[in-house]
């Protein structure tokens, strides 16, 4: 059973760029630093989430309010620094699509490869049925990724990123694909995927998006939870999907 | 294509048991019996279980294929069969669904370790463990891991749920399928009307003679009473049941009578006048006895345990049920029976009813056929999902550290493979420029001394492959984890891997180049197979010294920029300044720098006995108290990584 539960949880962000932490500055500077030096920023700031399955969540704010570092959070790529973190279920984090591809390898190569990242063993049959989703040549199985158009490679990751369902599925920004034939067969394919996910999470600036596809909003303001919409059941009409494209 | 051939064949079920016909008779070996045999149009059986008969390891029980792995004897009830978990494992990938019937600890074994994932399970929960229960904390964990696996679990009472604190946890994918009797098999060829004897005081009672079965309640009760007890059935109590008799002096009216065909005891269960379950603790779920004496109208006197028991035959309709291991309890209530033929004949008539229409083997074939339709179905509707066949359609989850050394030598694989994309040369360049190298060394070192140059050459070779790997895997590791910023924060891996990667990757280019040193070795040498024999768990030391320097340079260089060049120009230094391209014996023997030298001894631990055939120990002791310190910092390098995903 997949659930999340954040309670109380706090994450400060280290600046260690741009702040000299040399042994020099450590062991002079206790002589004479100013106080109030700020190292740390705060990220995210006691934030208590619980989410059960069928839980979509929207994460919506203003830039550096701390929506992408909290979903890094919940994937497990930073640690929280204080407050209790309980997370069940296999998480997908979509954060990037380009993660982990290798411009100079054959496609099918990649996509061999991420899915042996995500922990699968790829067979013949997952990637004839990936590359049936992009609907580009057979041939071009065989051709090193730098060879694809923009709109090509991203057919390919989103195509592998989004070929198997997830128990928690953290979204930063709606996938978007831009190519005008494909972008309707993403969406669609990215959409099943929310709704047989048991929790969602997405982070988006897009109010309309969320509004439609989540049924809590949470807004988010340095760091902290600033508001919490509960919304009713998302309506999926096919008519505000093609709305929002256009 | 999958589909159409899915379609054109059965699914295959493994059945996974202790024991099997014809070792053993007893009431679960039916229940299996009969759903092979029931479900043989739908579902294609197999059985795995545990022999000690030593017989033909593959046999055929009515129409089943039946493997039965050697075992040595029960140990504390459970077959001590060694090989048993390695065939099950073997055995899982061949078959479609697997029906485990618990408990069985040895097979929860092969389930607790992961294995067998890719296969849908279904647990037919027979019994608790309750005998030797000082083992429960051990056994526990690992039934629980099996049953939260388990996709369905089968149950032969709701009772069994409620009263189970183990299957209370999972009462969600329970399903109560009470067991099923042929109620035909006990009709009388006629049917007399004095059907009931009415001086009968015939006490029949079946079953494995083991201490859960209270048969020793059952003999006390017998004693300063005037009615007879038979006994059916074999087993390991026999001989204290016998003492028992003895003692008591009953041998006139107490009998075992071993095991008996089938036929016999449906012809014992229509002569008897009684019919007794004294069984005592909860091992007894159903009684699947009882059900077939009331099969055959006979009275049932069972006992008031906390699982089915007690609900298939009811205290006062078809039996009369007395507290569990009171002999006296258990004496009244036969004699009350014995002395109202009437209540016999109506208590017998009762049963016969309740066997018929509630506990019919088709309507128990047909929800287990369901229970097995849907576990199928289930993981082809996931495995359809996830757009591929079943046995590769579910991520490994398997511990932490496995998944993360599987993914670290996947990427090093790939990386292996895709050196020698858009290369010249193919494959083995790299041991190419090895070649070049040694050959260019050896004859300018070859001046040094006054040895034999071309002697040299495959210790010169060896070494510049191992010091090749070393120093490639820790310059790797300083920016192993920068070059893989984006898919440990976007994709959530942990950067572990990334070092790991590093040792995987470099060992598998050390092993193109190690082919210059072994041909050089081959051409050259005597060929002494004993001396590199002795040299490897030095060889081993050595890549495990490299793998934790790794691990710890290559976090102190992504949190602290300047370790980068520091560790590049001591890299180039310690080259020169250790005996890697020269010999100690090339210079004074006596140089401090050099006996102090770690990469001194790490060499020489396996350099000194390929050219030897001795171990220098003092060499080995300082490179494992090296190691140790090495090993502490790992540890500590691998808990501070959790943040490595600040420093990039």
């Amino acid at each position: 059973m997949a659930s999340i539960q954040l309670r109380d949880v706090c994450l400060d962000y280290p600046l260690y760029g741009a702040y000299d932490f040399s042994l020099k500055r450590r062991l002079l500077g206790r002589l004479f630093r100013q106080p109030g030096e700020m190292r740390t920023i705060r990220a995210v700031d006691s934030i208590t989430i619980d989410a059960k399955p069928g839980a979509r969540i929207g994460l919506a704010g203003p830039n550096g309010s701390g929506k992408s570092t909290l979903l890094r959070l919940i994937a497990g790529v930073f640690p929280a620094t204080s407050g209790e973190l309980e997370i069940s279920g296999n998480i997908v984090p979509l954060l990037g699509l380009g993660a982990g591809a290798n411009l100079d390898f054959t496609a099918a190569d990649n996509i061999s490869l991420l899915l042996r990242i995500s922990g699968r063993k790829p067979t013949q049959a997952m990637l004839d049925d990936i590359w049936a989703f992009t609907e580009l040549e057979e041939r071009m199985q065989r051709l090193p990724l730098r060879m694809f158009s923009s709109g090509m490679l991203m057919r390919v990751l989103f195509a592998t990123a989004t070929a198997f369902p997830a128990d928690i599925l953290l979204l930063d920004e709606w996938l978007s694909v831009v190519d005008e034939n494909f972008s309707a067969k993403a969406e669609q394919r990215l959409q099943k995927m929310v709704e047989t996910a048991a929790i969602v999470i997405i982070a988006s600036h897009d109010h309309g998006l969320l509004r439609r596809t989540c049924n809590t909003i949470i807004n988010l303001d340095h760091g902290r939870i600033a508001s919490t919409v509960s919304l009713d059941a998302p309506s999926l009409h096919p008519l505000e999907l093609r709305e929002k494209r256009a | 294509m999958t589909m159409v051939n899915e379609l054109a064949r059965r699914p295959s079920v493994l059945h996974i048991f202790k024991v099997y016909y014809p070792d053993l008779f007893g009431g679960t070996l039916s229940v299996i019996r009969d759903i092979c045999v029931g479900l043989k149009d739908s579902f294609a059986a197999a059985v795995l279980v545990c022999s000690q008969s030593g017989g033909e390891r593959r046999i055929v029980v009515n129409d089943v294929a039946v493997e039965r792995v050697h075992s040595f004897g029960d140990v504390l009830s459970l077959p001590a069969a060694p090989t048993y978990p390695w065939r099950l494992w073997r055995r899982i990938a061949e078959h479609d669904l697997l029906a485990l019937h618990a408990p069985f600890p040895l097979a929860d074994l092969v389930f607790a370790f992961g294995f067998g994932r890719r296969r849908p399970l279904v647990v037919h929960w027979h019994a608790d463990i309750v005998s030797h229960a000082a083992l429960r904390w051990f056994v526990e964990p690992m039934m629980r891991r099996t049953l939260r696996r388990a996709a369905a679990i089968i149950v032969s009472d709701p009772v069994l749920v409620e009263n189970t604190p183990l299957l209370r946890e999972f009462a969600d994918k329970c399903h109560a399928v009470p067991f099923g009797v042929d109620v035909a098999k006990y009709d009388r060829p006629v049917l007399r009307p004095a059907d009931v004897n009415s001086r009968g005081r015939l006490v029949l009672a079946c079953g494995r003679l083991v201490p859960y079965k209270g048969f020793d309640v059952l003999i006390r009760a017998a004693h300063s009473r005037n009615f007879e007890v038979w006994i059916v059935g074999e087993g390991r109590e026999r001989d204290q049941l016998e003492q028992l008799i003895r003692d008591y002096g009953l041998q006139d009216r107490v009998r075992l009578l071993g095991s008996v065909p089938e036929s016999e005891r449906v012809k014992l269960m229509r002569i008897a006048d009684v019919f007794v379950m004294p069984s005592v603790t909860n091992a007894e779920t159903f009684g699947l006895v009882q059900l077939e004496a009331m099969a055959a109208g006979r009275p049932v006197i069972n006992t008031a345990l906390d699982t089915g028991v007690p609900y298939v035959a009811r205290n006062g309709i078809e039996a009369i049920t007395v507290p569990a291991g009171d002999p006296n309890a258990l004496a009244e209530a036969i004699e009350t029976l014995i002395d109202d033929p009437e209540r016999r004949q109506r208590m017998g008539q009762a049963g016969r009813h309740r066997a018929m229409t509630k506990y019919s083997t088709t309507a128990f074939k047909e929800r287990v056929e369901t229970v097995y339709r849907m576990v199928v179905a289930e993981e082809a509707i996931a495995a359809k999902d996830a757009g591929s066949p079943a046995p590769a359609s579910r991520p490994h989850t398997a511990g932490g550290l496995v998944s993360a050394i599987q993914i670290a030598a996947a990427l090093a694989w790939s990386d292996m493979r895709h050196r020698y994309v858009r290369s010249l040369l193919g494959p083995f360049w790299m041991s190419i420029q090895m070649a070049i190298m040694v050959a260019v060394l050896g004859s300018v070192i070859g001046h040094f001394s006054n040895a034999s140059a071309v002697a040299r050459l495959p210790m010169l070779a060896a070494s510049l492959t191992a010091w090749t790997f070393l120093n490639s895997v820790v310059l790797d590791a300083t920016t192993a984890l920068q070059n893989s910023a984006s898919l440990i924060k976007d994709r959530a891996l942990p950067p572990v891997i990334f070092l790991l990667q590093c040792t995987f990757r470099q060992a598998l280019f050390a092993l193109h180049n190690a082919v210059v040193p072994l041909i050089l070795w081959l051409a050259l040498t005597p060929r002494d197979i004993s001396g590199a024999l002795v040299a490897l768990p030095g060889l081993v030391l050595f890549i495990v010294c490299t793998l934790a320097l790794s691990l710890v340079l290559g976090a102190l260089a992504t949190r602290y920029r300047d370790i980068k060049p520091i560790i590049e120009s001591s890299l180039t230094l310690a080259f020169l300044s250790s005996p890697i391209i020269w010999t100690p014996e090339m210079i004074d023997r006596g140089s401090r720098v050099m006996r102090f030298n770690p990469l001194t001894h790490l060499f020489a631990i396996w350099r000194d006995p390929l050219a030897t055939g001795h171990v220098p120990m003092g060499s080995v002791a300082y490179v494992l108290t090296c190691l140790a310190a090495l090993a502490v910092a790992s540890v500590v390098t691998v808990a501070h990584l959790r943040k490595a995903a600040f420093w990039i």
